[in-house]
């Protein structure tokens, strides 16, 4: 005990010295030394002097090939408005435009892929840590959730949470974009949700708003996939339906038009002058704590797997089926939050997109302590270097830098995830033994607690040095953490959590509970026993594979009285 | 017990709210979203949860 408590407090130590070198970092950076900028002298162009400009000879591109790319974009190229008038300035600048928006295009639908991709790793996750009897129920939830929720999106959700957030400047405007329904409130305008965009019709069919809706639809499908994790070998197929679309369609939409959408919470900073109103870089709160929060909500309804807990309430391990899946679901995760994270700029030109590099440094270096933190953690506490846990607190470090990767230093983020790695640890030791919730695969402590700490770290940590086009939510200068001598930047964190623990989760909570009352949450006692593979799905995920039957602590007399909702 | 969670949840967020008008100061307004987190982890955490927990099937 003496030992275990020794290497607890040089855990903490550790930590310490960390948090002191952070906070001693802007003491540090007085001494910078300031550089006068040599501005050139402007030069006075006309259309007369682009005339003779000529590109290579398409003849000889033709005959020779072009090998070394000596004749490959040139002048040639730039599309010309007159033919008669020949290459303008007018011309240039255009071209120089598009080229902006175009590489900003391709960068923010190439990470929305990579996004997209972290489907397949939360399907491997979650299938790896549940028992080979539902591995089929599970796997197609994480299958399903992806169309369900694109669908909800699609018809209504996008419109909500983004239908007033224009204009867009990295993604050429987004201008249709421009409708938030607003009330006034004690003297104050109040974003609530946005009205345009609804099935991507009108003035939405639109280049830059279809950038923007595949962007943030496939963080919508996130969030909807961190419930099944939690609600997973006991949640009845339909349910799971019906409760994914009114999560995709309205519950993660109004969350996300109040903090990205140009909703109340991201005006805090210009109603109330709370820093830069809530902020939120690629979503610690708006995707992964609506998720956790949410799987809370219904994790609670449907209550624990039969064998989770015995008589006296104390809980058995139920160890998933398939650790290989769980590891390499983790290393998908990991490569689609290079997705998450930097594409949270939406461009690779203009407006601080240059720091793209910067978040996702921060990125990896969170997920490396997150998991390190948990590695060690549970191997000082349990004597053994715990395979889920450290794959969860890979994730948990990621979780926890997604709202401050864009807003603090490498140095800091390495710290948040430290703390994530541990928060996850003492988080599934919380609810699996003190509030008695069963969650088996850890999504309430990944995605609920460390999204929470991810939303408070911004607060804390933000080092006022991260320029996006000179302001955040309309206010004016960069965001700036406590520890940087913004104490109204905290506040308007804390409102977001306030805001995410009292009315995501009452929402999330009936409209779960509606479900629960209509068609009910869970499947029947002997269907949970024989495995949701064949009582829900009517094929089993592996065939060929006689599967061994562990019924942990399970008599038949809590097979008797498990009858929840039958 | 339900509803007196789901109401101590949905005060939780008037208290942080509130805060906003009581006072300007942020050490004020930071103590009325602390307070508010409180109060709406006791109705879910605290309420919904202990509601459920005495349903629980291990118990039956």
């Amino acid at each position: 005990m003496n030992s275990l408590k020794i290497k607890l407090q040089i855990l903490l130590a550790f930590m310490g010295i960390i948090v002191l070198v952070q906070f001693s970092t802007p003491l540090m950076a007085v001494e910078e030394k300031t550089q006068v900028a040599v501005v050139p002298a402007p030069v006075n162009l006309t259309d007369k002097d682009l005339t003779g400009i000529t590109g290579p000879n398409k003849d000889d591109i033709t005959a020779k090939g072009d090998p070394g790319a000596e004749m490959t974009g040139t002048v040639n190229d730039v599309t010309i408005a007159d033919a008669k008038k020949g290459l303008t300035l007018a011309d240039m600048a255009n071209q120089i435009g598009q080229n902006k928006i175009a590489i900003n295009f391709v960068w923010t639908l190439i990470c929305g892929f990579l996004v997209m991709f972290m489907q397949a790793g939360f399907a491997m996750v979650e299938t790896g840590l549940i028992r080979a009897k539902n591995a089929n129920h599970t796997m197609m939830m994480n299958f399903m959730v992806y169309g369900l929720g694109l669908f909800a999106y699609w018809v209504c959700g996008f419109a909500i949470q983004m239908g007033g957030c224009g204009p867009i400047a990295n993604l050429g405007g987004a201008y249709p974009l421009n409708a938030e329904k607003v009330v006034n409130l004690f003297g104050k305008p109040w974003g609530v949700f946005g009205t345009k965009g609804f099935f991507l019709s009108g003035s939405t069919y639109d280049v830059s708003v279809m950038v923007m809706f595949l962007f943030q639809m496939v963080f919508m499908d996130t969030t909807t996939t961190i419930v099944t994790g939690s609600c997973a070998e006991r949640w009845k197929y339909s349910a799971f339906c019906v409760s994914t679309l009114g999560l995709g369609a309205i519950i993660y939409p109004l969350f996300g038009n109040w903090a990205w959408g140009c909703g109340w919470l991201s005006q805090l900073g210009v109603n109330f002058g709370l820093g830069h109103g809530y902020c939120d870089f690629a979503g610690s709160g708006v995707v992964h704590s609506v998720g956790g929060i949410t799987a809370l909500a219904a994790a609670m309804i449907i209550g624990p797997r039969i064998g989770k807990y015995n008589r006296d309430g104390s809980p058995n391990a139920i160890p998933g089926h398939d650790l290989t899946y769980v590891l390499l679901g983790c290393f998908i995760l990991s490569f689609g939050w290079f997705g998450f994270n930097p594409g949270s700029t939406l461009g690779a030109s203009g407006n601080g997109a240059l720091r793209i590099g910067s978040v996702a440094v921060n990125t990896m270096l969170a997920g490396c302590t997150g998991g390190f933190a948990a590695l060690f953690y549970m191997w000082l506490r349990y004597g053994k270097p715990d395979a889920s846990m450290a794959g969860n607190g890979l994730l948990a470090g990621l979780v926890a830098i997604t709202a401050p990767s864009g807003f603090v230093t490498p140095l800091a983020s390495a710290v948040i995830g430290w703390v994530g790695g541990i928060l996850v640890c003492l988080g599934v030791e919380y609810f699996d033994r003190v509030a008695k919730i069963d969650d088996p695969v850890g999504a309430m402590s990944v995605h609920g607690i460390n999204g929470l700490w991810g939303v408070l770290a911004v607060g804390l940590f933000a080092d006022g040095r991260s320029n996006y086009g000179g302001s955040w939510n309309g206010v004016s200068g960069n965001v700036t953490g406590l520890f940087y001598g913004d104490a109204g930047q905290l506040v308007a964190q804390l409102i977001g959590i306030a805001t995410l623990l009292g009315v995501v989760f009452s929402i999330s909570f009936v409209w779960n509970w509606v479900i629960d009352i209509v068609i009910g949450q869970r499947v029947n006692a002997k269907t949970e026993l024989a495995g949701l593979d064949i009582p829900e799905m009517g094929a089993v995920a592996y065939p060929d594979f006689q599967l061994k039957a562990s019924e942990y602590g399970v008599s038949e007399s809590s097979y008797e009285s498990a009858t929840v909702k039958n | 017990m339900r509803i007196v969670g789901l109401l101590f949840a949905l005060g939780g967020w008037l208290i942080a709210m509130s805060g906003l008008f009581m006072t300007t100061s942020n050490m004020g307004r930071g103590l009325f979203a602390c307070v508010g987190i409180i109060v709406s982890i006791a109705g879910s955490l605290g309420f919904i949860n202990k509601f459920y927990q005495a349903q629980a099937i291990w118990k039956k």
